[in-house]
């Protein structure tokens, strides 16, 4: 196991390497200067000529991408144009809240997936059955912002605003400057319905999964056996069934992280969360391409560590599957 | 009348990709074709049907819009700003006072153009790839898969927005098919996937070996012996790509990233109209509600086309 953890450590490496190297070359492809967009409009040759040497521009793309590449090894990912501060001390500060939600969003998704999934496969072709996989197909085709919009009108708008609709109170112990709203019961609030939102989807698409793979699960021999052999029905779905049928869920869960981390996005911009997604947009909007940078970067280094993760817990699962 | 259940086994083309290979190989000593076979089976699944009315009707709507629309999706009127649902203006005006309900009708355009031509666009440059990679193995195929891998390591919608960024949004046609490249590059790697997986197996089989035996040339293998071997599974990615596809094309545009106003589309209407649905909730449930509607008739499409072309992942 350990060896296998290590292996895929160092596999790790030359993936962020690529991602270097694609996410160097979409930001020379980002059409006009970036003289212009580091200086404005108004600016003397003499300024762009110091600029460019200043950035390293006026070098060759390889030698620019390798001082690029050594400049992030040593944390230095750059200055915004917006704000002044470093780039990836932003990135940093904004990533625990994208985790927060993206975390909490798989909970929520496998909190209402895996007892559907065994309602709807321990009771096949009955109303709860039925019940289940029609909410399961409406779910996977409505749009994470969408369920939120409509979270928001239930919430924040129907129930006299018992949810915030918007805005941000960080964990105890999180905030990340001098003066922020941190609460536990705050951030309570304000993280169930992006949650939700992001969740639901997922949890539609968990329940069809789960439930074709428990439907399967329940008619092999090893589950006749344990029945055979006087187990109560709880530890045989629990135990034997579920156990098993989790094994393909959590390869379509590994999958799904890359539209986790786009659901992200979209339902922090919806809420005005203050997480790596807005981030993001905010810089897009603003074309500070140092900070586009910076959030494109992590946020495929942190899809590549998720998938690690989820690629690990195989072991945790199925004690059979023997990678080293 | 009680109501017909939907019913199916797993969704998406993340399942489909699982799979490690599908095809018609398993029923093809069967007498009947089984494209033949695959259609009488999807005319007995309710399910599909059902996806086949909506996507119908909505291709009625995108093709008539003009028609059908009562007044111009881009046509402001400031004296009737945030009108409720009326006779007159059957889904109410936004802030601008433009017709919500023509809006919808010509977003339904925009949606399909960019939902399937992203998908077709996908298709013809990924399909390609996958056969020459599984078809040529050696370095062709570590070169090729090694660029879709690439592909592959970046979430989904952050390199669509990347891409995004880099074509510049605008609107009208030309910011149609910007949207369209951006969706379509980050789809080709699930079509090259899929069809190395499916060509790896299906060259080994003995009539492509036939093939070879008796100096069939290779463009001649790929195309009329190994790429109708391998249409099951891609037929259901292709429909079922198409329901992400128009989520995405959705999602671009609520970032405001996608096809830019004045030109309708459903993810910037509901962007745009977030901001007042305190007072006028309808104004965001409408758009939201057409991408519901078409993303779940192709699902629905898709699901039932996976089950009759092939019943083993069903």
């Amino acid at each position: 196991m350990r060896v296998y953890v290590l292996k895929r450590l160092l596999q790790i490496v030359p993936t962020v390497v690529m991602i270097t190297l694609v996410v160097f070359v979409m930001m020379q492809s980002i059409p006009g200067d970036p003289v212009v967009a580091l200086l404005g409009d108004a600016y003397t040759e003499e300024d762009a000529v110091r600029v460019r040497a200043e950035y390293g521009l006026d070098k060759p793309v390889l030698v620019q991408y390798a001082i690029w590449l050594g400049k992030l090894a040593r944390g230095d990912w750059g200055v915004s144009i917006m704000t002044g501060r470093p780039v990836f001390q932003d990135v940093l500060v904004r990533l625990p809240v994208t985790l927060e939600l993206i975390v909490l969003s798989m909970a929520v998704a496998l909190a209402i997936a895996i007892p559907a999934a065994i309602i709807g496969a321990l009771r096949q072709n009955t109303w709860a059955d039925y019940t289940a996989t029609t909410v399961a197909m409406v779910g996977v085709s409505i749009p994470e912002f969408f369920i939120g919009v409509l979270l928001l009108l239930a919430f924040s708008i129907g129930m006299s605003g018992a949810l915030p609709s918007s805005g941000w109170v960080y964990l105890p112990g999180t905030c990340p400057t001098i003066v922020c709203a941190a609460g536990l019961l705050g951030n309570a609030q304000h993280v169930l319905m992006p949650a939700l939102a992001l969740g639901v989807g997922r949890a539609a698409l968990l329940t069809r999964l789960l439930r074709a793979s428990m439907l399967e699960v329940i008619r092999t021999e090893y589950v006749t056996t344990a029945r055979a052999k006087g187990l109560s029905e709880r530890p045989v779905v629990l135990k034997h069934a579920l156990k098993n049928a989790l094994i393909p869920t959590v390869t379509v869960m590994g999958l799904q992280v890359g539209f986790l981390i786009g659901g992200a996005i979209v339902v922090e911009t919806l809420f005005a969360m203050p997480g790596l997604g807005t981030f993001g947009i905010d810089a897009i909007i603003a074309r500070d391409y140092q900070q586009v940078q910076g959030f494109a970067l992590l946020t495929a280094i942190a899809f590549v560590v998720i998938n690690l993760i989820v690629d690990l817990t195989y072991t945790v699962l199925d004690p059979r599957i023997r990678y080293a | 009348m009680a109501m017909k259940p939907i019913r199916g086994g797993s969704l998406s083309e993340a399942e489909v990709a699982t799979v490690p290979r599908v095809g018609w190989e398993a029923v093809a000593e069967r007498s009947e074709s089984p494209l033949v076979e695959g259609l009488r089976r999807l005319r007995r699944s309710t399910t599909a049907l059902v996806g086949v009315a909506i996507v119908a009707l909505l291709l009625v709507v995108a093709i008539f819009a003009d028609v059908l629309a009562p007044r111009s999706p881009i046509a402001s009127d400031q004296t009737r700003t945030f009108a409720r649902p009326s006779w007159d203006h059957p889904l109410g005006t936004d802030q601008l006072g433009r017709d919500m309900l023509s809006r919808v009708i010509h977003g339904t355009r925009i949606s399909l153009l960019v939902g399937v031509s992203s998908v077709l666009l996908a298709l013809f440059v990924g399909v390609p790839f996958g056969m020459i990679a599984g078809y040529y193995g050696g370095r062709v195929d570590t070169l090729i898969m090694r660029v879709m891998d690439l592909i592959l390591a970046f979430p989904i919608y952050l390199l669509a927005i990347i891409l995004m960024v880099i074509f510049t949004p605008t609107a009208g046609l030309i910011g149609t098919m910007k949207v369209t490249g951006a969706i379509a590059i980050v789809r080709i790697p699930i079509y090259a996937r899929l069809v190395r997986g499916s060509v790896l197996s299906i060259k080994e089989k003995e009539y492509v070996e036939a093939s070879r035996a008796l100096g069939v040339r290779d463009p001649s293998i790929l195309f009329r012996h190994v790429l109708p071997n391998c249409l099951a599974p891609i037929i259901v990615t292709t429909t079922l790509g198409i329901a992400t596809s128009i989520i995405v094309e959705a999602t671009l545009s609520f970032l405001g990233l996608g096809t830019q106003p004045p030109t309708p589309s459903w993810g910037w209407d509901l962007k745009a109209n977030v901001a007042f649905i305190q007072a006028n909730a309808w104004l965001a449930l409408f758009p939201g509600l057409a991408i519901f509607v078409t993303v779940l008739g192709f699902n629905l499409f898709g699901d039932g086309l996976r089950d009759a072309l092939d019943p083993r992942l069903k």
